[in-house]
């Protein structure tokens, strides 16, 4: 029989496994559940916090702010998913050569990843400004009078997931880059002496072999999607008017701004079981396309 | 071949690993917060374990206003206090102000307050009813505290329940500040304390030259401006019942003078919002004509050597300023309650404090020292302070509320939703009305 | 023949012109900042604002380091950010093999609870860590600093996607030789996961360097424990900022991850082709 069993596996997962859950355990499930208990208080952070049961949830199902930033949310998700995929998958495949000077590329296209929100709001602002920024000068040539964008209630979402997909173009083409770098040579030889124009060979080789990467990227960006924050903060503070606030946000505000961490912590429960529903459902269809080797 | 890279990659991570870690252990056993292992095991942040054969006592003081222009000028009144009382050390913490509420609610969640720390008026009501603050009647008592140095009218805002909690450390108002180049070059009279609204709105109109990029006045479309529009129209934000009553004619006539200005006489909102502290830029390069904000730009604006004064804010029927207040105050779980006391008790009223504040322009003092601003008063650029002290003889109180947040963020919606969404402002403000007042349950 | 290489040229070409304009608008924000940083006060002021630094100063730069203890933070983030990203990928990788290739009842859930706790935002749940900190005498301390980090669910799902795609026949024919697990472990499967690793500890040292919440938190009553973010946050004034002091004090910050990131990518590419089965 292949494989160790009994006793000697189940060292192995102790020794290998225990350190990591037991970390997980003290410092992240727990103050997770701390929240949960918080859920069913009131409490400002100052004074002792108040049992209330599950009033918090039964305001929270009539909360319109909340509702408007779970749309917002949703919104964001699929502007920004589809994007920030397409647009890295496109790097790495362009950028998955060997030729001289690729590195200096990659590394250029890592650079948004790594810089702050503050700088990437300020520079995506300016392009988006409607009176005199690159894009509606850009849509002017046309002949298509560009929108506010972040001053106007309708756009300031889109201008978010535009700078959101731009600024985190770097880290889908990252790790694709590494995923496209398990796909034996040999492969591709076989195709290209088969004649396998390139096209065909993305089709049947590099995408079916990409899927665990593109699984993960997915999962990732939907998990982190939801609790889309930093930028929001920075470049439209959920305005113009509340018209762009997201789940976090309402979040932040309530715990720190409102005094209402009972009340923000009721949000993070809903917003955590969204989420995983959501990852349930991904992992369920993964038989369904991901191919693992 | 692989297979070694990796290897040696490995070797040089532990490698890296393991300097950091003599790193982190170096630095560690230095320190001298640390006690022994591990942080402190007080019920405040501070250190309570006294220096070996010594009675010091450390002291520690969280504030949002030092960092990063005044941190000399902090060390300079904490080096005073020290030396006159040499078993107490302070240390400071700063943080952002952006952050600091942020960091002092989760300490104070946590029973790690620090000892003596800075709140602003409006939080401050939060801290007191909450009780987590000290009760500052018996220092009174005993003569470390000395009531009679302070402004009456900060003294009392930072009461809670007729028990004294903070100290008033700082005041300041917002004034009109205005360009005289601008209005030389225009042939225009300056601004003067009868001014009115339509006075502003005349000068604003002839001043505004959209060619040269200049523009006639700036007034934030903020909460705050209008709190402070209402009351110089005569208007109140709740009414005698206890309900929102911004929304009546006064109410509108507040709002709209705040929002028909974005441009019009002001820059829009894509100028605005598309650089940070923009207001201050365009004043700084000679293009705003009259600027509403508050007298903490003194110092940046003389360093750019602009012609310029200020006069108190224009009232429509009658005057009215906004002032802000910060205070100093001490954790109730402070372990050193005699000495926190004393501490802010110095922060805010002695004579170093007092100097040390108006020589660098760091806010001012809330101090009944005539004789202290007679200095202030003829220090320097802008020649009419002494419409900082005007300003107060009308104070518009902001509007206090347990939901205090909540409301600023209603009203704040309100008024941009007028200026993006095309909403007109009874409606907006009828909505927020009806938001705030279901806030009040 | 001539036709075929012609082709090929021009669709390099286009290629290329395509990734420059791509990778000059990247690093356009980088640019901005740096030039930002080498305004004086007036001048970053302007309005409207000049295209180059006049006159160019060098001393925001200086300014950064004297507001607060610059370089004990940034010893303080190289530190932990280092101690961090060895720790986590020790504790993903070994974590991930267990997931990836030994079966045992319950390992689906266990999964879904690491990646669960990626599910909660951070700012909720630093509330009751910091009172957990605070029980366990941790506040101000490095191990504070450093034990909420060392679990990374992500890297832990990346190394379990890099380990899954491996063949399992590399491990059947290792065990059918008589290793156990721990050689298959070491000697066969993760050295096959270096492009996977190498991106692992760019986006782990990254996420350390710049983490600021936590570190604001724990952190706030030790200022000789503090990261360079917490530091950099200190430079926002009240009422107004001078942009080109932070913009120096980011251009500052960025520079360890870059060298970080070029560091590691050596491993990301590799220049010997896996061929299969032929171990």
């Amino acid at each position: 029989m292949v494989g160790v069993s009994g006793w000697r596996k189940a060292g192995v997962i102790i020794v290998f496994l225990s350190p990591s859950l037991l970390a997980l355990l003290a410092f992240s499930i727990g103050p997770m559940i701390g929240t949960g208990w918080v859920s069913l208080h009131e409490w400002n952070l100052i004074r002792p916090a108040r049992f209330i049961g599950l009033d918090n949830f039964r305001e929270l199902w009539h909360d319109e702010n909340f509702h408007r930033a779970l749309r917002n949310t949703l919104y964001y998700l699929v502007g920004y998913i589809p994007l920030v995929t397409a647009g890295g998958l496109g790097l790495a495949l362009l950028l998955n050569t060997r030729v001289k000077g690729v590195a200096l590329f990659r590394a250029f296209y890592f650079l948004p990843v790594v810089t702050s929100w503050v700088v990437v709001a300020l520079l995506w602002k300016w392009l988006l400004n409607p009176k005199d920024g690159l894009v509606n000068w850009m849509l002017g040539l046309v002949g298509i009078d560009g929108p506010g964008w972040w001053t106007s209630q309708t756009w300031a979402m889109p201008s978010v997931i535009l700078a959101s997909a731009w600024k985190d173009l770097g880290f889908v083409m990252v790790i694709l880059l590494a995923g496209m770098q398990t796909i034996p040579e040999t492969l591709y030889e076989a195709a290209m002496i088969d004649g396998a124009g390139a096209w065909r060979r993305l089709r049947s080789i590099t995408l079916p072999l990409l899927t665990p990467s593109l699984f993960f990227v997915l999962v990732i960006s939907l998990i982190n999607g939801f609790q889309v924050f930093d930028q929001v903060w920075v470049m439209t503070d959920g305005g113009p008017a509340g018209s762009s606030t997201v789940v976090v946000q309402q979040i932040v505000k309530n715990t720190f701004d409102y005094g209402r961490a009972g009340y923000a912590s009721a949000q993070s429960v809903v917003l955590f079981v969204i989420i995983l529903l959501v990852t349930a459902i991904q992992m369920r269809l993964q038989k369904k396309w991901v191919f693992y080797g | 071949m692989t297979k070694t890279k990796n290897l040696r990659t490995r070797r040089s991570l532990v490698g890296l690993a393991a300097a950091a870690a003599l790193l982190l252990g170096a630095c560690g056993s230095d320190d001298k917060t640390d006690t022994a292992n591990s942080g402190s095991p007080d019920t405040t942040a501070s250190s309570g374990e006294d220096a070996a054969g010594g009675d010091k006592v450390t002291l520690t003081y969280f504030t949002f206003s030092a960092a990063p222009d005044h941190l000399a000028d902090l060390d300079t009144i904490i080096t005073a206090f020290e030396s006159e009382n040499p078993s107490i050390h302070i240390e400071v913490q700063t943080a952002a102000y952006a952050d600091y509420f942020t960091s002092l609610q989760t300490q104070v969640a946590g029973d790690a307050a620090p000892d003596t720390f800075e709140l602003n008026y409006e939080n401050f009501v939060t801290y007191a009813r909450g009780g987590a603050l000290l009760d500052l009647s018996p220092y009174v008592t005993d003569g470390s505290i000395d009531p009679a140095r302070y402004f009456p009218l900060a003294l009392d805002g930072f009461t809670e329940s007729g028990t004294q909690y903070g100290l008033p450390a700082t005041f300041s108002d917002v004034v009109l500040i205005y360009n005289k180049t601008l209005f030389d070059a225009a042939g225009l009279d300056y601004p003067t304390a009868d001014w009115t609204w339509a006075d502003e709105q005349a000068a604003a109109d002839a001043l505004t030259d959209p060619a040269a990029g200049v523009f006639g006045n700036y007034q934030p479309v903020s909460f705050h401006e209008f709190y402070k529009a209402l009351a110089q129209t005569g208007g109140s934000f709740f009414g005698p019942d206890g309900k929102a009553s911004f929304n009546d004619a006064k109410g509108v006539e507040a709002a709209t003078w705040l929002t028909h200005k974005p441009g019009t006489t002001m820059p829009t909102l894509a100028d605005i919002g598309g650089t940070p502290d923009y207001d201050t830029a365009l004043f700084k390069s000679g293009k705003l004509a009259m600027w509403h904000n508050g007298i903490w730009q003194f110092t940046g604006l003389n360093e750019t050597g602009i012609d310029y004064d200020i006069v108190v804010d224009p009232g429509n029927t009658t005057k009215a300023s906004a002032v802000f207040m910060n205070a100093a105050v001490a954790s109730k779980g402070t372990s050193h309650p005699v000495e926190a006391a004393k501490w802010i008790a110095f922060l805010t009223g002695s004579p170093t404090t007092v100097e040390t504040r108006l020589a660098s322009s760091w806010e001012l003092p809330a101090v009944n020292d005539e004789a202290a601003f007679a200095t202030y008063l003829t220090s320097g650029a802008p020649a009419n302070r002494q419409a900082v002290f005007d300003s107060l003889d009308n104070v518009a109180l902001p509007p206090v509320l347990e939901r205090q947040q909540e409301m600023q963020d209603i009203v704040a919606n309100a008024l941009e939703s007028v200026l993006t969404g095309g909403v007109d402002v009874q409606t907006a403000l009828d909505n927020a009305a009806a938001e705030v007042n279901a806030l009040l349950d | 023949m001539a036709e075929h290489t012609i082709r090929s040229r021009q669709r390099t070409f286009g290629r290329y012109s395509v990734l420059l304009f791509g990778a000059v608008v990247m690093i356009g924000p980088f640019i901005w900042m740096v030039v930002a940083s080498l305004k004086t006060d007036t001048d970053i002021q302007r309005i409207p604002p000049g295209l180059l630094p006049n006159p160019v100063t060098g001393a925001n730069y200086t300014r950064v380091v004297d507001t607060f203890p610059f370089w004990r933070f940034m010893a303080n983030s190289i530190g932990v950010s280092l101690a961090s990203t060895l720790l986590q990928l020790i504790l993903a990788t070994t974590a991930a093999y267990c997931f990836a290739r030994i079966e045992f009842r319950g390992r689906n859930g266990l999964f879904g609870l690491y990646l669960a706790t990626m599910m909660i935002p951070q700012q909720v749940v630093i509330v009751p860590l910091f009172i957990e900190m605070r029980n366990l005498h941790l506040i101000n301390t490095y191990a504070g600093l450093l034990l909420p980090t060392i679990v990374s669910s992500f890297g832990t799902f990346l190394m379990r996607q890099a380990f899954l795609a491996l063949p399992k026949e590399l491990d059947e024919a290792a065990f059918v030789d008589g290793a156990g697990h721990l050689r298959v472990f070491f000697r066969i499967l993760l050295p096959l996961t270096g492009p996977a690793l190498a991106t692992f500890a760019v986006f782990a040292f990254m996420a350390s360097w710049n983490a600021f919440l936590w570190p604001l938190v724990i952190t706030s009553g030790s200022q000789s424990h503090m990261t360079l973010p917490v530091g950099l946050a200190q430079l926002q004034g009240r009422f107004s900022t001078n942009w080109n002091v932070v913009m120096a004090g980011s251009v500052m910050s960025i520079a360890p991850i870059v060298a970080f990131y070029a560091f590691t990518q050596r491993w990301v590419i590799r220049s010997v082709a896996f061929t299969g089965t032929k171990g």
